[in-house]
């Protein structure tokens, strides 16, 4: 996959050594010119690539454990194997690939970039979202989307129940069905703009999908407020 | 019992009934600011027990005593440098006004001491006005992200908040200002309820993995706190200390709070008192004492508040409404806001509703204006160089050349309670009432 670029065996360093050197690596980066490394034998190994926040590609050969490119922005990652909790969890911004399935929390509270997890992912993918696109080729886990205030969760599969539950401006697509919809979640239908994004998003993606496939869920934003009836008592002593 | 037509039933009492009408009214719970107004055991049931024939004081007003306290050296290779063992409790801006936040960071930092961000993402000006600065990292992770990450101190892993253990914080829809939700990517106005559980990890295993995380991210240079709502204390602070925390933050059922269910207020969580006692118990029995460092916050008053909990076994305090009440809040000033709340300046506790007459919490510009940012400063300043000031007070007159060096032989206690609670000797005693590995064995400590 990475053969002839500078590699780093996560076998024979602690996860400081492999941190450390990444971040030299993303330190070297000069503008308009991304340094691309490989890690070796990552073997599930928690916290690979975490706090990166200058440009680097990062190729890692294997599986990886929680929260591998969390606290990052503007890096890319593609990694050839599963992931442990909290894939890609905070993302700013740039692009993070797996090629396998993720534990539960991928893409925790993400502001930016995109996320592709060419797998299934557990529960509670997306939660919390502030932003950015997470792209789920298969199924999700309970309670996906979970307070998701903006950005958008692409589903290829299916999803477990309570999707959506408390969303705020944050956009689900949905190819499969779900077990059931959360808390203040609804179906909407697809707009032209929502054409638009999914389409653009395959592409940068390189997944097969059709946007015709999907629909949407959304907030019915009924849990905005406590009682819109009561919004002046909230003014009032209480 | 002779009838008395005019004696309210000492069960159906009027602020029983009130509170009933109230909640038949409105159909939710009750939502009030400040801390639970339940009479509880506290430090001021303690009294210090200064030098006599058995022990030498240091001269009160001359001889040096030592206040300054490093924060974070477990593991982390940019330990916090303070002046003093008082700093300055998470507040969000949201909860308080700009003003409010950039006081606090200015009399802080005059004092050599820190403030926390708080809920709801690092301002710029957080960073500007605060020397040194704590980041916290909530369930929400509003406006959480890896540059401020970089630009903090240290960061504040919270588990939960002494007001509310086990329930998120809340911030109703007037405090949320365009400015507050761009900064929480929230819609304007909206009520928010912010998750208690954190999006990424659940359990003491998680945990450790996350607080790694963070070490990586930050290449080991910044401390790690970890911050408990006081509810099982010894077993969530061994926990901590086990995730690898470098401090633990303990925040006791008097802690405040910007809103929150009264029912939260009044029934969850044990009193900062009894946390402090197991929160060092539990240190001690890991043989963590010293190198994991704890932080007591919730209801702390003065500075003789502060060297309780330092004998106790508290490495540092925090405080939270006692700095709000030196920027202002409950001055007796613009009283007509007071009473068009339905409250009076000395007992408001109405920061919820946004309508703060002293401009401490509140996001109405106008309002805003009322807190001058220089003078508030100068105020907490002053505030903390006082408390500062006791706290030495109270150390010499028990011999100690440091504020740390206060232990519970200098302590005895005044009520049953908390003679109890602690296992502090009750005043006029030489041994606890009840013995420690007794009262361990009993699991009352
Ligand atoms: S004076 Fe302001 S800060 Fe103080 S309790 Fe009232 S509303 Fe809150």
């Amino acid at each position: 996959m990475g053969a002839g670029l500078t590699s780093f065996d996560c076998n024979t360093h602690t996860t400081r050594e492999i941190n450390s050197w990444l971040r030299q690596h993303s330190d070297a980066s000069v503008l308009g010119e991304t340094l691309s490394v490989v890690l070796l034998n990552p073997d599930s190994r928690h916290n690979l690539g975490v706090g990166l926040v200058k440009p680097l590609k990062i190729l890692i050969e294997g599986p990886v454990g929680y929260y591998c490119a969390g606290l990052c922005d503007g890096i890319e990652v593609e990694i050839a194997g599963g992931a442990g909790w909290g894939l890609a969890e905070n993302l700013m911004g740039g692009k993070v690939v797996l090629h396998g399935s993720a534990g539960s929390a991928a893409g925790a509270t993400m502001r930016g970039g995109l996320v592709v997890i060419h797998g299934d992912a557990g529960a509670r993918c997306g939660v919390a979202m502030k932003g950015g696109t997470l792209l789920v080729t298969g199924d999700v886990g309970v309670m996906s989307s979970f307070m998701m205030q903006k950005g958008a969760l692409i589903i290829g599969g299916d999803a477990d129940h309570a999707l959506g539950d408390s969303l705020y401006e944050g956009k689900i697509y949905l190819r499969g069905e779900a077990a059931s919809l959360g808390a203040d979640a609804r179906i909407a239908e697809l707009n032209a703009n929502d054409v638009a994004f999914l389409s653009g998003t395959f592409l940068q993606a390189g997944v097969d999908f059709s946007p015709d496939d999907f629909k949407k869920v959304e907030s019915a934003r009924r849990l905005y407020n406590f009682d819109t009836k009561e919004k002046e008592i909230w003014k009032q002593a209480l | 019992m002779p009838i008395d037509d005019r004696q309210p039933s000492r069960i159906w009492d009027e602020s029983s009934i009130h509170d009933i009408q109230e909640k038949a009214r409105l159909g939710r719970y009750r939502i009030r600011a400040f801390s639970t107004s339940r009479a509880l055991p506290t430090l001021e049931d303690l009294t210090f027990i200064p030098s006599g024939l058995t022990r030498v004081p240091l001269e009160g007003y001359r001889e040096t005593c030592s206040t300054e306290i490093t924060l974070g050296g477990r593991f982390a290779g940019k330990p916090l440098k303070l002046k003093t063992p008082i700093t300055i409790a998470g507040m969000s801006y949201g909860a308080l006004s700009r003003n409010a936040k950039e006081a606090l960071g200015l009399g802080a930092s005059a004092a050599g001491t820190s403030t926390c961000t708080g809920d709801g993402g690092m301002h710029p000006t957080d960073r500007e006005y605060s020397q040194t600065l704590v980041y916290q990292c909530l369930p929400s992770r509003y406006g959480f992200n890896p540059h401020d990450v970089m630009r903090a101190d240290a960061i504040e892993i919270v588990v939960g908040q002494g007001a509310k253990p086990g329930t998120g914080g809340l911030l109703l829809g007037q405090k949320v200002s365009p400015e507050i939700a761009g900064m929480r990517d929230l819609p304007d106005g909206v009520d928010q309820r912010s998750p208690c559980r954190h999006p990424d990890w659940m359990g003491p295993e998680d945990l450790a993995i996350k607080i790694e995380e963070l070490r990586e991210a930050t290449d080991w240079q910044k401390p790690i706190y970890v911050k408990l709502g006081a509810a099982r204390v010894y077993e969530d602070v061994k926990l901590a200390a086990k995730a690898g925390a470098d401090c633990v933050v303990v925040d006791g059922m008097e802690g405040g709070t910007a809103a929150s269910p009264d029912v939260l207020l009044d029934h969850t969580g044990i009193p900062t008192l009894a946390a402090i006692c197991e929160a060092a118990r539990a240190l001690e029995d890991m043989g963590l004492t010293g190198e994991v460092q704890l932080i007591a916050c919730g209801g702390i008053k003065s500075g003789v508040d502060a060297a309780k909990a330092l004998a106790l076994g508290a490495d540092a305090v925090a405080i939270g409404t006692a700095a709000i009440i030196a920027l202002n809040c409950n001055a007796p000033l613009w009283l007509e806001d007071y009473e068009a709340m339905g409250t009076r300046a000395g007992a408001c506790h109405h920061c919820h509703t946004g309508r703060c007459p002293v401009g401490v919490a509140t996001q109405d510009p106008e309002l805003v204006k009322r807190l001058n940012v220089q003078e508030a400063a100068e105020r907490v300043e002053n505030f903390l160089h006082a408390m500062t000031l006791e706290m030495q007070i109270m150390a010499r007159a028990c011999g100690k050349s440091h504020v740390g060096n206060l232990d519970r032989d200098d302590l005895r206690a005044l009520t049953l309670e908390s003679a109890l609670v602690t296992g502090i000797p009750l005043a006029g005693m030489r041994q606890p009432l009840v013995p420690q590995h007794v009262a361990s064995l009993m699991g009352a400590l």
